[in-house]
């Protein structure tokens, strides 16, 4: 039966191997390795059902930006399941313009009384009913490249050969401070690696480490273990 | 042949416009969580702000053209409206003969472009667009005084991306930076200090008819 519905060059039978081959193509990923470390100030951390968890990027430094859709990945993996409210950066960052601003953010949690003073700042963060803000300092870049990779394009066809790779590694830093208790809270870093390929046999294959996604991952599961530890959640079942 | 000639053309269009970059500045701008001064300003913004375009005279950079008057018009409308209780946009400044200034304004403001300059991640290596502008701003009483004259700066910087333009990317970079200088007005106009002993000598408008008032 299956035999006779893909016949050897029956349309059917093409582009169900063309699936399967683009389909293999985009999953192919190589590998990444990820580095946690955690350091808690406090054991007792805990967030109620209509409180809300805010993450922000440090874009303070002079040759770097923490991705703002690193942020929103590590927002994602927090919200998994709808179990932390997690207000998205840029609703809040505007929100309390121009109070977390790079030139105006407060470094450390000792700042925080600095902008609270002010009344409209602290009836937003109330408003937005934050209990944790979280910071995330770092970035993903590219640390090594080698190999070179050719296309041509003629009367015939097109086609590319050669083989490249390259090295990224991704560094970043989140702080947990307590709003209520104007504390941080503890530190989740971050280190991860990988290295991608590209070979090319007229068609260029990219085999890609996903590093920045590796350590977004690693980063949101930590803090979601930090805000809801493992007895919290089987008691919650 | 006509296909060859498509492509000579295509490959001419690439190279043409690879050194070239035209960009009219656009995005928006969060309202500021400020406390407002009770006093009324007149905004007086000259031709060549309304309209500022910054052109790269050198030969060694790209050729960008970079229209940032109507972005940077619409910042301090939003920051001016809500650092004030009360903001109008004049038609001219300083005033001409038989022309008359609105009666609620008690000072006047005319922000000017100093100096803006530019980075991109070809000339630094770092992954970066950088911007910095500089602007002088002056404050004149009802009858054409200088009260205060400052600079205020501002930067803003946006990475690379993946499938981004340098027109996407630059556009961003002066968001940021305008976005840096809304916070620099916010919260440092009203301590530039000529200013500030100004307005504290110097009784709103509005204040002093809510007391005439029965």
């Amino acid at each position: 039966m299956l035999t006779n519905m893909f016949t050897k060059n029956s349309p059917k039978h093409r582009r169900v191997l063309i699936s399967i081959l683009a389909s293999a193509l985009i999953t192919l990923s190589a590998c990444t390795s990820v580095n946690i470390d955690e350091y808690k100030s406090q054991q007792d951390l805990s967030i109620t059902q209509d409180e809300s968890v805010v993450i922000l990027g440090r874009r303070h430094s002079s040759n770097y930006e923490t991705e703002p859709d690193l942020i929103s990945c590590i927002g994602d993996v927090l919200k998994e399941g709808d179990s932390i409210k997690v207000i998205p950066e840029a609703l809040f960052v505007d929100d309390l313009y121009p109070w977390l601003e790079p030139r105006t953010a407060p470094l450390k949690v000792k700042d925080m009384p600095r902008i609270l003073k002010q009344p409209l700042v602290q009836q937003a963060f109330e408003r937005h009913k934050v209990r944790y803000i979280i910071w995330v300092d770092g970035k993903t870049e590219t640390t090594d490249s080698s190999g070179s990779i050719g296309c041509s394009i003629g009367a015939g066809g097109a086609g590319c050969f050669g083989f490249g790779t390259w090295e990224k590694e991704s560094d970043y830093v989140a702080k947990l401070w307590d709003f209520q208790r104007l504390e941080n809270m503890g530190e989740i870093s971050a280190d991860a690696s990988g290295t991608s390929y590209m070979p090319a046999i007229i068609v260029p294959i990219p085999i890609i480490a996903r590093v920045q996604n590796s350590a977004c991952k690693a980063v949101g599961l930590q803090l979601r273990n930090f805000l809801m530890p493992i007895n919290d959640k089987i008691l919650a079942i | 042949m006509r296909y060859g000639l498509i492509l000579i053309s295509i490959f001419a269009c690439v190279l043409s416009s690879g050194c070239s970059n035209n960009l009219l500045v656009s995005g928006s701008f969060p309202s500021p969580l400020i406390d407002s001064d009770p006093h009324t300003l007149g905004v007086f913004y000259d031709e060549e702000f309304r309209s500022y375009t910054y052109t790269e005279a050198s030969e060694d950079r790209s050729k960008w053209t970079i229209e940032q008057g109507a972005a940077q018009r619409q910042l301090f409308n939003t920051i001016l409206s809500k650092l004030f209780s009360g903001s109008v946009e004049l038609p001219q400044w300083p005033l001409t003969e038989g022309s008359d200034l609105d009666p609620t304004v008690d000072l006047v403001l005319q922000p000017q472009v100093s100096a803006f300059q530019y980075s991109t991640p070809r000339e630094t290596k770092f992954k970066i667009y950088e911007v910095w502008i500089k602007y002088n701003l002056s404050a004149f009483d009802r009858e054409g005084q200088l009260v205060a004259d400052w600079l205020v700066t501002a930067y803003g910087k946006t990475p690379t991306a993946f499938m981004k333009s340098d027109e996407d990317a630059m556009n961003a970079a002066i968001i940021v930076a305008l976005r840096d200088l809304g916070a620099n007005l916010s919260l440092g106009t009203l301590r530039v200090p000529e200013l500030k002993a100004w307005l504290e000598n110097n009784p709103a408008h509005a204040q002093i008819m809510a007391s005439r008032a029965p």
